[in-house]
């Protein structure tokens, strides 16, 4: 007899389909919550390592970080992405409200403020660019594009994942998949907020005072 | 095929979704803005010495990231949340080892194994300079 067949003789089923004890959105948002944790252990790694290069023998004669970060237009995209998250976070108001229409409209205009997070972010590595502040230029200038690029990177595909979510809104409603869906992109979203503020206060404003 | 959906409950009411509230975003943002603004304006002003400036600033991020865990992450010890919050808690000392023990061993390298730094090593002409 195998050891696996029950007393009844029969096999116990592979998968159990429909509702089994755990709930689904619980499973997944811890998943997902675990999955943001290593996430932020990536960041760990970019900010140990900008913090070991950003000293003077790695600015190797090139840009120092005042030379580098200007913290008051940064602030500009500090605005951008806290309200982004904000209208993500009230468009997760609307689900529990059963608001699809508000649901979408927090949606766009999150897409539309991280956007303009974008745009500040992509200007501002241009004007650098352009006065020879390039990622090649020194270790410093290499760990600092790379830093503040990743965030850049998640902010984008945030934004791609939104545009993924809007129309299974309109197509499905708000059934439990499309729900767990944005639950784990409230987490992503609310993140990037997180992220930023490190990024804001251990790079920009600490960049102007060394 | 019948709908796996049929019987679950109502997500709902489900409550990660519950959580949600006008009143913890809300606060978290204008915490986050005004929080960050002012230390833009102490900054810029340079009313501190470097240290105490630096030490301060440290101490806002970390504030400001506990007061996003509460009102925008949701963490409590109920039993929707206790899981995440125990997760984040035990990978608290992963941050610090993985950052600060990183960066204290390379200046520490730096400072017992590199020449001292010559007079004129960060005046390199530039572009910007």
């Amino acid at each position: 007899m195998d050891a696996y067949t029950g007393k009844d003789g029969k096999l116990p089923p592979l998968w159990h389909y429909g509702k089994t004890e755990h709930d689904p959105i619980s499973t997944k948002t811890l998943g997902f919550w675990l999955y943001m944790i290593s996430d932020a252990l990536i960041f760990a790694g970019l900010f140990a390592a900008y913090g070991v290069l950003d000293q003077t023998m790695n600015y190797a004669g090139g840009p120092t970080p005042a030379q580098v970060v200007h913290p008051i237009a940064a602030f500009w995209q500090t605005l951008a992405v806290m309200s982004s998250v904000l209208s993500y976070s009230l468009a997760t108001v609307a689900i529990k409200r059963g608001n699809a229409r508000g649901v979408v409209l927090g949606i766009i205009c999150a897409i539309v403020l991280a956007g303009v997070f974008l745009g500040l972010e992509v200007s501002d590595f241009i004007s650098l660019f352009g006065i020879g502040a390039t990622p090649d230029r020194s270790g410093f200038l290499a760990a600092f594009f790379m830093l503040v690029a990743v965030h850049g990177l998640h902010m984008m595909f945030g934004i791609l994942w939104m545009l993924v979510l809007l129309p299974q809104i309109l197509r499905f409603g708000l059934n439990t998949d499309v729900i767990t869906r944005l639950l784990n992109l409230r987490l992503f979203w609310q993140f990037q907020a997180s992220i930023w503020v490190c990024v804001y206060v251990f790079v920009y404003l600490r960049g102007t005072i060394q | 095929m019948t709908d796996p959906h049929a019987t679950e409950p109502d997500p709902l009411l489900h409550p990660e979704v519950r959580q949600a509230g006008v009143v913890g975003y809300v606060s978290g943002y204008a915490l986050t803005v005004m929080l960050l603004l002012a230390a833009l304006v102490v900054t810029e002003q340079r009313s501190m010495a470097a240290t105490p400036l630096l030490a301060t600033l440290s101490g806002l991020a970390i504030f400001l990231l506990i007061a996003q865990c509460l009102l925008f992450f949701g963490l409590d010890l109920s039993r929707y949340h206790i899981w995440k919050t125990a997760s984040l808690i035990l990978t608290v000392p992963l941050f610090i080892l993985s950052i600060g023990l990183t960066v204290w061993m390379f200046h520490s390298l730096n400072d017992q194994t590199m020449l001292p730094e010559m007079p004129g090593m960060d005046m390199q002409p530039t572009t910007l300079q």
